[in-house]
């Protein structure tokens, strides 16, 4: 993958947020990457931003490796991804120029990575930030490999059906360790890849499919979003009504029972005397 | 009836009238002891995000300069999380020598139909919210349990309402160690004001909070309209065993 020619991207815009992966007050975004394209010795590569080449922004980063998340002013940026130690005054991007808007608020992956065929490419996926209920976890798959289309599967039933590159699937599902595979999608075979996956209480996360089934460099990547998580609503702790604070039911006998007693003697009292 | 028999009667009424009052004056508890402020404080490091709170002071990581000979972007592999190796140290008793309570703690996550904590359905067991901090360490760690129940009678936590500052309360966790806390404070909060989001704080000082039903009783729903809210601080020196 070292030969890659330069690839002319589409712009990709980070259109039609999700509600709740906007911080309203906030001007900026944050920005992870992922290197997500396999080649000899995990494909160093140098990422510049804005063509400023004085120095790379994110200095070899390899196959399966993460950078970020990074938090920077909600903008236009330019990336360009070369190969590790290349000049970018004098040679081409591996992979770029990729412009890149980044709204305020926003929570965004930029991922470099093959798609179907096996080419190089780049995607921008929005994170969803919104808060998880309590109990629960969320899971996010993006198919971004040189695959077919995939199932995913949790403890042998279907999660996501159907997930295709370079598409995402995603959920929020009670808090546990689930037996996570990945096949063909209406089959239950062959098993391309299969990992016990421990998903924690109010965290996101996120399982990127990378590499190549074909050239046989197919894995995953994991990035974990923590404290989107929220309180249960409430603790019920009783039925029976015995502790209340309110009057107590024998008392309020007693004494209704008493005010009964005390009118009644009191005005046969009072007649007597009167006569 | 006679003259005689009506004022015995009018004294016996007069009587029960004040012993009713009295009693009830005397059976009563105070709402609150201790300062539940300084607790509720010291829980009120935000814990999950709110999506209006402005950042005050935004961190911005410009792009690198070329004399910082590299940039501050932090690099991580992507490679799965290890599964947690082990068995966590979870709570599995909890002591209230002032109540005479010595009663097991199971873990309990969140009831799905409801989205309130799940509280096992008997008047023995106290459950610990196992999403939330482990009792001792940061955040407050949540434990509950029935004040009553209508099939069962009288909860483990029937009498929480009495405890009082300073009583002492033992944890003890399944590798065999003891924590002991002490009594800060104790309050009712109606449940549609209950301070969900400090009672279930995943940051701040250590509290071990303890949680039963109280307040006015509606027969018709069949539940209380407050919860009691026992909050404890760590003693570690009198801990038993060494803390995990």
């Amino acid at each position: 993958m070292r030969t890659l020619g330069r690839i002319f991207l589409v712009a990709v815009m980070l259109l039609a947020l999700p509600a709740g992966a906007v911080l309203a007050q906030s001007t900026d975004g944050t920005v992870t990457v992922l290197h997500g394209i396999p080649g000899d010795g995990g494909f160093p590569v140098d990422i510049y931003v804005n063509g400023d080449y004085t120095a790379p922004f994110i200095p070899g980063l390899t196959f399966t490796e993460f950078a970020g998340p990074v938090t920077l002013p909600a903008a236009d940026y330019s990336i360009e991804i070369y190969a590790a130690g290349a000049d970018p005054a004098a040679t081409d991007p591996a992979l770029g120029p990729l412009p890149v808007t980044l709204p305020a608020g926003a929570n965004a992956t930029i991922e470099a990575h093959l798609d179907e065929a096996g080419a190089a490419t780049a995607s921008v996926f929005v994170n969803d930030i919104s808060e998880i209920a309590a109990g629960e976890t969320r899971l996010t798959v993006r198919h971004t490999a040189s695959a077919p289309t995939v199932d995913v599967l949790a403890n042998d039933g279907v999660l996501f059906s159907a997930l295709s590159n370079p598409n995402q699937a995603s959920g929020d599902v009670p808090a546990a360790t689930y037996t996570a595979k990945v096949v063909p999608t209406g089959e239950t075979e062959p098993v391309v890849f299969e990992a016990d996956l421990a998903l924690p209480e109010g965290t996101s996360t996120i399982v990127y499919a990378i590499g190549s089934l074909a050239d046989g460099n197919f894995t995953v990547a994991v990035q974990t979003i923590t404290g989107l998580g929220a309180a249960p609503g409430g603790v019920p702790t009783g039925t029976a009504g015995l502790a209340t604070d309110g009057f107590p039911i024998a008392l309020a006998i007693a004494g209704a029972l008493a005010l009964v007693g005390l009118a009644g003697s009191g005005v046969a009292l009072s007649r007597r005397s009167s006569n | 009836m006679s003259r005689n028999t009506l004022k015995a009667l009018f004294v016996i009424s007069v009587v029960t009238l004040i012993t009713v009052t009295a009693s009830y004056l005397i059976g009563t508890e105070p709402a609150t002891v201790g300062d539940v402020g300084a607790i509720e404080d010291s829980l009120s490091e935000p814990s999950f995000p709110t999506a209006s709170a402005p950042d005050p002071q935004p961190t911005v990581v410009p792009p690198p300069d070329a004399e910082d000979g590299g940039p501050s972007v932090p690099v991580s592999t992507g490679l799965l999380p290890d599964l947690p190796a082990g068995d966590p140290v979870i709570p599995v008793g909890l002591k209230l020598g002032s109540l005479g309570v010595d009663a097991p703690v199971v873990p309990t996550g969140v009831n799905q139909r409801t989205g309130q904590m799940a509280v096992p359905n008997n008047v023995r067991d106290v459950a610990w919210y196992q999403f939330g901090s482990v009792p001792g360490e940061r955040g407050s760690a949540v434990l509950a349990a029935h004040v009553d129940l209508a099939s069962q009678g009288p909860g483990v936590f029937f009498n929480l309402r009495t405890v009082d500052e300073g009583d002492v309360v033992e944890v003890e966790f399944s590798n065999g160690t003891v924590r002991v806390f002490r009594v800060e404070a104790r309050t009712a909060y109606q449940k549609d004001e209950l301070p969900l989001d400090t009672i279930f704080a995943r940051e701040g000082s250590p509290v071990l909070t303890l949680i039963t039903c109280g307040g006015g009783f509606s027969e018709s729903s069949g539940s209380y309209d407050s919860n009691i809210v026992v909050y404890a601080v760590p003693i570690p020196d009198r801990d038993l065993g060494s803390a995990g």
